[in-house]
């Protein structure tokens, strides 16, 4: 018997396929094609044909839309789920997706003890690096590795993204380097993450698509915030792993 | 599927109120919401609550093309979104209460007065039209932020109530009479002793009224109070949902959590949030906002010390530290699990969640609470999916 957990998110669809023990059987991440449904369900239904699945969870901003979902939760819950599996303790975990942050403290067993989302502007996201480092004329893939290079603790100040991007063209106009305005994005998201409320005594996971390609912010985080931080191994299907073993959780119910 | 049928009556009761409004042969008289109404109406004023248009331009959306227009002229979409849809209204020349209710503009008033218990918007917002009207704007301005109300308050207070008096009976053309202050203060005492009643049979589950329930039929106590109409309406209400609680109906029959309401209402989102709740059997029973027009302390013996106590201690005028032990009191009747704190954009005032309130309840009640960020009118500043997927986070740790 097998469990399918599906994170139907802004950007990316991430579907994980996990057996008794919780173990990664299968995974897969593809656009979220929100008008081209049926390309996501040949891909699920290949999973239904493949394996035998007992249950389904579903989570993300799609959630409500998989017909096939046993189980609906939200990402924080499925966050804490697919962390806790990883790490039995008590923990910060900092989701930061295409158009969110999320932040929550989870407790050894899964349990949501606090959480955190913006919801009132998209600063400090991935949608946000997107703007800003096209902007800068940075490829999103090479910034990690160039703001690993930088030096400069300069920031940007700006809470809106569209004034963030105008900003950072006067850092361009004063030749800063390449370097330099990625580290300045990171740091403007670790600012964001800074303001909201956390036990600081925690140790912090993070998770998400931003993380996968952004790990140099894990440094960031560690240095501003002087915790010990862990990005998990695939980051950006945390979540679908999470719902997974929640199907199975509820499955054995 | 569960209804409150009394809802039928409602809507008649408020199309007599307003349609009362058209008669020209009585003084009319506009009124802050928790103002001095029993006082005006002893002077035989007719009473419109500019806070009721601002509700009915939020529930129907007009706020949305009201708030820019008011936004023009200088009074900016951050400030109180009552305040900008109201005035955006009058001067697009546009209401819903054509549609609703046949009133062609808001009834012209011949007397404007509020009272800053509330907030000082409601000054700056009255003044705004009793320029335009060329009227009379008088104020009643209470301390603020009581940690408890003391005797030299209300001494001020009752004396700012009596100052009113020569010029409601110089634009009313009636003496002042105490005896039917007492009566008017009386019926509204009667009315709102049946309104407590009414959301206290959400103590009960299945809980027979929701808060977004409430919010509709609490439309007599804000601008019928110390009328017969209002207490009359109340008593068909309270009867009914005595009767649904005796025959264990509620509108949600198994209920797996309860949850309390801080804050504003979302007007524009009532169903939806409604329909949410219901969808995962979580009864919204008990709020703040509802619980504001509840006067226990009114007593005709002592008309204006019982006033200005009563207007001076509604929640919203007292501080952090008495606010916490009124909603703690409300946690344990009303057997809450967990609390949302509607932190809206545009009503600083009414919002409860920007000096830890939230975190302190947790602490000391053990309760789950949430913050969610929008807006009593604007619905600019509410984001649907992510308020969505907070509160069912929310829901999902009351149930694990």
């Amino acid at each position: 018997m097998f469990f399918l957990g599906v994170d139907i998110g802004s950007l990316y669809t991430k579907l994980v396929v996990i057996n008794p023990e919780n173990e990664i059987v299968h995974s897969d991440l593809f656009r979220t094609m929100a008008r081209n449904r049926q390309k996501r369900d040949e891909i699920i239904n290949n999973i239904y044909s493949k394996y035998k699945i007992g249950y389904t969870c579903s989570t993300g901003y799609g959630r409500k839309l998989l017909k096939s979902a046993d189980v609906i939760k939200t990402e924080l819950y499925c966050a804490s789920a697919g962390v806790t599996q990883i790490a039995r303790i008590d923990k910060t975990i900092i989701d930061i997706g295409g158009e969110d942050i999320k932040l929550l403290t989870s407790n050894s067993n899964g349990k949501v003890i606090d959480f955190y989302m913006n919801s009132k502007c998209a600063a400090g996201t991935g949608a946000f690096i997107t703007e800003v480092a096209e902007r800068a004329e940075l490829d999103v893939l090479e910034m990690s590795k160039l703001a690993a290079n930088s030096k400069s603790d300069k920031e940007l100040n700006s809470f809106c993204t569209v004034f963030a991007k105008t900003e950072i063209m006067k850092w361009i106009f004063d030749e800063t380097s390449i370097e330099d305005l990625a580290k300045g994005i990171y740091i403007s998201i670790a600012n964001r993450i800074q303001k909201i409320p956390a036990d600081s005594s925690l140790p912090v996971f993070l998770i998400g698509g931003v993380a996968f390609y952004h790990p140099y912010l894990k440094n960031i985080i560690e240095d501003r915030f002087n915790v010990e931080v862990t990005i998990p191994k695939n980051p950006q299907l945390i979540n679908a792993f999470g719902a997974a073993c929640i199907a199975q959780k509820h499955f054995n119910l | 599927m569960y209804e409150i049928k009394t809802s039928k009556l409602l809507k008649q009761v408020m199309a007599d109120y307003f349609s009362a409004t058209k008669n020209k042969s009585r003084p009319l008289a506009w009124c802050t919401s928790v103002g001095p109404a029993e006082l005006l109406r002893s002077f035989g004023f007719e009473v419109y609550f500019p806070e009721n248009h601002g509700a009915l331009l939020g529930a129907t959306r007009k706020a949305m093309d009201t708030i820019p227009v008011a936004s023009k002229i200088g009074y900016p979409s951050d400030i109180c979104s009552y305040l900008t849809a109201d005035i955006g209204s009058y001067i697009r020349k546009s209401t819903p209460l054509t549609k609703h209710y046949g009133l062609e503009a808001p009834p012209k008033p011949d007397l404007i007065v509020y009272n800053t218990n509330q907030c000082r918007e409601v000054q700056d917002w009255f003044t705004f039209f009793g320029n335009e009207y060329n009227c009379p704007v008088l104020g009643i301005v209470p301390p603020r932020h009581m940690d408890e109300v003391k005797k030299e308050d209300i001494d001020n207070v009752s004396k700012q109530f009596r100052s009113l008096i020569p010029e409601c009976e110089r634009i009313s053309g009636n003496k002042f009479n105490i005896d039917k202050f007492r009566e008017t203060l009386k019926l509204s005492k009667e009315a709102t002793g049946l309104w407590k009643k009414t959301l206290d049979t959400s103590k009960h589950s299945p809980a027979p009224i929701s808060f977004f329930d409430a919010t509709i039929h609490m439309g007599p106590i804000v601008v019928l109070r110390g009328t017969e109409i209002a207490k009359e309406y109340y008593r068909v209400l309270l009867a009914e949902l005595e009767h649904n609680v005796k025959n264990k109906q509620g509108f949600v029959a198994n209920e797996s959590s309860r949850i309390y309401w801080e804050g504003m209402p979302i007007w524009g989102r009532l169903r939806y949030l409604s329909d949410l709740f219901m969808q995962h059997n979580s009864a919204v029973v008990a709020s703040t906002y509802c619980n504001s027009w509840i006067f226990d302390a009114f007593d005709e013996r002592h008309p204006f010390e019982s006033s200005a106590f009563a207007y001076t201690t509604i929640f919203i005028n007292r501080s952090e530290k008495a606010k916490l032990e009124i909603l703690k009191n409300l946690i344990d009747e009303f057997r809450i699990d967990g609390m949302i704190f509607h932190e809206a954009k545009t009503c600083f005032n009414n919002s409860n969640s920007r000096f830890g309130m939230p975190a302190r309840l947790k602490e000391e009640t053990g309760i789950e609470t949430l913050i969610i960020e929008a807006d009593l009118c604007d619905l600019r500043f509410f984001s649907e999916e992510q308020s969505t997927i907070k509160i069912e986070t929310l829901l999902e740790q009351i149930s694990s």
